[in-house]
């Protein structure tokens, strides 16, 4: 068609970084089809963001020292604070981070006490993801039309005597079901849930042992992102590959509904 | 990403412990960043600890300029800051030979869909790069910025996002055919 723009080197970028609507992609395909040169050019730019994004995917990880990281600089005192104090401005910031999601104990050093059986609780929570999350047939165990059942069930088999499933209609993601699964070697829970573009993310709920600590963390493995704490005998996770901002809000919901 | 008005925790938290609580979402939303910010830190530097530095300075930055954030969109702040550090800053040159990307074959493993060998090239290949071309190009294929947002973050025209990245295509295509690689995706 006469009217339609000429293709630009502008729109050449544009496309392989998928910025284009579906008639200007219409419109660079054809252009592409009828040019080799153009062709070429398109093929290297995708070969080359595609290697770009492969070679540092890997550094996008969260380091257990990332929290130390940003309360290090004081937060509360300017930049001329002594070295020794940086620890209680460390505290100082777990403690807002508390505030923010409700009430932690402060902690989340590297030279705290370890998490023991709950360390491998992100790992789960990912793994189970992975494996579930893709499921389009049996996702869970127990769907959502029996969730007074879903929820009498899991919290008989990890003795939580009123577990209540989060609601996170109001982050847009309703229930999908439920299922049973081992967290740390005890039986655990899994509640699934989905938004209207079909993104699931997993809230996993499991038995933390004799272990009282506290802490609010991320873990990022192969593009999924898990966000977990433990409150006293319980650790949970959520997971998704969802923006972290909204992963962030789910959690907080969640946090915000679970009994403590 | 829009912030709204509400501050976490004003449901329940208020006054605990009679701490005089900053906001916590700042101090948040920079931690939850931290992976982001540390392969764009990767990405635009020679070795693991060069990344490491800029990724502190950045960090340290952010939090002794809180007061210049405007609310607004803290994530292209936090990568301006990453950015005008990086370019402003004479990082100590050859503190180490570039090691190319094998560190990273240590740490998660990504979905490895290019030959690897390639990759170290074309990772090898971005050192030709001007310091503010490598930025776009990496704010752009790594970072997933639009070419808006990078405009925002670098304070630079639309038309000037669009040359550099040009120019750093057209600088990558040109040494990796120099190389006889032409597509990365070719089989040899």
């Amino acid at each position: 068609m006469s009217e339609r723009r000429p293709v630009s080197e502008a729109d050449l970028h544009a496309y392989a970084d998928g910025f284009l609507d579906e008639a200007d992609r219409k419109r660079v395909e054809d252009h592409l089809a009828e040019n080799p040169e153009a062709a070429r050019m398109m093929s290297d730019l995708q070969a080359q963001n595609e290697g770009l994004r492969n070679a540092f995917a890997p550094y996008s990880v969260s380091r257990a020292s990332d929290a130390q990281l940003v309360a290090g600089p004081s937060t509360t005192a300017k930049s001329a604070m002594p070295r020794r104090l940086t620890m209680a401005a460390a505290a100082a910031f777990i403690f807002a981070l508390g505030g923010l999601a409700g009430h932690f104990i402060p902690m989340a050093f590297e030279k705290a006490p370890t998490l023991t059986a709950m360390d491998a609780l992100p790992q789960e929570a990912s793994n189970a993801y992975l494996i579930y999350a893709s499921e389009v047939r049996h996702p869970v165990e127990v769907f959502a039309d029996q969730e007074a059942h879903l929820a009498k069930w899991l919290g008989k088999r990890l003795d939580i005597a009123d577990l209540k499933v989060p609601n996170l209609q109001s982050v847009g993601f309703k229930l999908v079901g439920g299922r049973l699964l081992p967290v740390a070697d005890k039986p655990g829970a899994m509640f699934m849930f989905e938004n209207e573009a079909g993104r699931r993310v997993t809230v996993l709920v499991g038995r933390n042992g004799e272990n009282r600590t506290t802490s609010f963390r991320f873990a990022s493995t192969g593009g999924v992102e898990t966000f977990y704490w433990i409150d006293g005998d319980l650790g949970y996770a959520v997971t998704g590959d969802i923006p972290r901002t909204l992963l962030q809000q789910i959690a907080e919901e969640c946090y915000r509904q679970f009994p403590s | 990403m829009s912030r709204s008005p509400d501050p976490h925790g004003t449901g329940e938290g208020g006054g605990r412990e009679g701490h005089a609580s900053p906001p916590p979402s700042f101090d948040a939303e920079i931690l939850a960043l931290l992976p982001q910010l540390r392969r764009y830190s990767r990405s635009l530097t020679r070795s693991d600890a060069d990344s490491e530095d800029l990724l502190q300075d950045c960090v340290e930055k952010a939090l002794t300029h809180r007061a210049q954030w405007r609310g607004a969109n803290i994530r292209s702040w936090a990568y301006r800051i990453m950015t005008n550090l990086h370019l402003n800053t004479r990082r100590a040159l050859a503190r180490r030979p570039s090691l190319g990307i094998e560190a990273a074959e240590t740490t998660a493993a990504p979905i490895a869909v290019s030959d690897p060998l390639e990759r170290n090239r074309l990772v090898q290949a971005l050192e030709i790069l001007p310091k503010e071309a490598r930025a776009v190009l990496m704010l752009v294929a790594v970072e997933g910025h639009s070419y808006q947002e990078v405009a925002d973050i670098m304070e630079i025209p639309i038309g000037t996002v669009m040359s550099r990245l040009s120019r750093a295509r057209q600088m990558l295509r040109q040494t990796l055919q120099e190389e006889n690689v032409i597509h990365l995706r070719s089989p040899r």
